[in-house]
């Protein structure tokens, strides 16, 4: 109920900005919901958006196995962590372009190149989320664990990552955002289908009815996304917590 | 399935730098289904001890032989349950292979029966503590180490799961090490007594018992305490404190 008020204030805004700015500038809701039906009918507006939907999914998928791997081995092995932080801190300081740029330069403009990349530039924060998990985990489990010889892939999955849980979340929800926001940039520079692409076309005809009608869709699947897959995850992970009032 | 432990000195480095001594020249041997009970007062450097023995810590000089291809089972301080499991996914994830049986058994004589799908953040200290004691049971264990697993429990309960460790004991063969500061535990359950000094702890005397567990009459175990006592404080006064 509160959300749907929020969106009816966002709504009414929109539409009483519009009127004040001009049409030019920024086209009313119906102006932008007429270019979806458009792009809807053309069947373009779904194709553009399953194929960025695709590369998020691969990319944060990769980022999320590759970093928590990562993380868990920095934070376990004093060396593996002594050899890998220079690495770390590069990666988390590079800006995102620079990244898209050197992989389409030096892989060309594919489809692995660009995912790659935005897989990069996910990776480091998940380390370094994991890296703190695994840090902070309870050494007096590890040691019942141990005593009671409970093999290495159960201990896994029933001791540590139940504590790692928290910090992979935390991970999974930041780097989303950021693989969300990464992944139209790869698509403007070196793709030529997604929703990163279709934007860059509005852009170059100053289409914006059309560069709205992309936005506004992805941001209705990210928040579909958010809402249908991301929060529920979060709500079973801590099931065993003692409710809040 | 005997243990030899030889334990020349175990040393902390404190925060401070300063290298303190927990345990010197501490040996003993306990055979097959004896079970050794470790009297001293706390902070003596009994759970140091057990985990040396338990195989969790390394880093001391000296050798201790564990039961060869015992299963252990182990009761720590605290608890040490898994939060986010259920009280029987506790037990069960340490003994896959217990069957349904059994678990019942042992949950309806721990008296859990009513908290199996519980989790451990809503059980008191008393229930976790019986928890513990549950899954270090359930596998079966043929090398058995309790650390203080009857603190904190009312005496009617504490005597009742007394019984029960000396009922399993009793059963089969169980290697078993107790660390205590209860008389009333360490002589109703043990087949060998280990009096500790304060740290660093050193055996001061060792006391076997004779009469097996169930003979024990209770003017029998009033002596043994008495004998104890007086020993204790002849020995070392600290123990009073």
């Amino acid at each position: 109920m509160l959300r749907l008020l929020s969106f009816t204030v966002f709504l009414a805004t929109w539409w009483i900005a519009a009127l004040l700015a001009g049409a030019e500038r920024l086209p009313p809701p119906p102006a932008v919901l007429a270019a979806i039906a458009t792009e809807a009918n053309s069947g373009a507006l779904f194709f553009n958006l399953g194929v960025t939907l695709a590369r998020v999914a691969l990319a944060f998928t990769l980022a999320m196995t590759l970093g928590a791997s990562i993380g868990y081995l920095m934070g376990r092995v004093r060396l593996a962590n002594r050899l890998g932080d220079p690495w770390l801190i590069l990666l988390l300081n590079l800006p995102a372009l620079v990244v898209i740029v050197l992989a389409y330069i030096w892989a060309g403009l594919t489809e692995v190149a660009a995912i790659a990349a935005i897989a990069i530039n996910k990776l480091p924060t998940a380390v370094v989320t994991v890296r703190e998990g695994t840090r902070a985990l309870d050494a007096a489990l590890d040691e019942m664990a141990k005593v009671f010889a409970i093999p290495r892939w159960r201990a896994l999955r029933h001791v540590i990552l139940p504590q790692l849980a928290p910090y992979i979340a935390a991970a999974a929800r930041s780097g989303l955002s950021l693989v969300w926001k990464i992944v139209l940039v790869a698509e403007l520079l070196g793709r030529s289908n997604g929703v990163g692409f279709e934007i860059g076309v509005a852009f170059q005809l100053f289409d914006i009815p059309l560069l709205l009608a992309y936005s506004l869709s992805f941001v209705a699947v990210v928040l579909a996304i958010e809402i249908v897959l991301v929060q529920p995850f979060e709500t079973r992970l801590s099931r065993w917590r003692p409710r809040a009032a | 399935m005997q243990l030899e432990v030889d334990i020349a000195r175990k040393a902390f480095t404190n925060a401070a730098g300063e290298r303190l001594d927990v345990l010197s020249d501490f040996s003993f041997t306990l055979g097959a289904g004896e079970v050794g009970v470790f009297v001293g007062p706390s902070g003596c450097g009994k759970s140091t001890m057990l985990k040396i023995i338990a195989g969790l810590d390394h880093d001391y000089q000296g050798r201790v032989a564990r039961p060869a291809g015992a299963r252990t089972g182990m009761v720590f301080q605290e608890p040490r349950l898994l939060p986010w499991r259920s009280v029987e996914e506790n037990v069960r994830l340490v003994a896959p292979q217990a069957d349904e049986a059994r678990l019942s058994a042992l949950f309806s004589v721990l008296e859990l029966t009513a908290h199996r799908s519980h989790f451990p953040g809503e059980l008191s200290l008393g229930l976790a503590r019986r928890v513990a004691l549950a899954r270090a049971l359930a596998i079966e264990p043929d090398f058995l180490i309790l650390d203080e697993p009857l603190a904190s429990l009312d005496n009617a309960l504490a005597a009742r799961l007394r019984d029960q460790i000396a009922t399993l004991v009793n059963g089969r063969t169980v290697t078993t090490l107790l660390a205590t500061h209860d008389l009333e535990d360490a002589v109703r359950l043990g087949d060998r007594l280990f009096l500790l000094s304060p740290r660093p702890a050193r055996i001061l005397t060792e006391l076997p018992i004779r009469t097996p567990r169930g003979a024990r009459g209770e003017a029998e175990i009033a002596a043994i305490k008495a004998d104890i006592a007086r020993r204790i404080t002849g020995d070392c006064t600290e123990l009073d404190a």
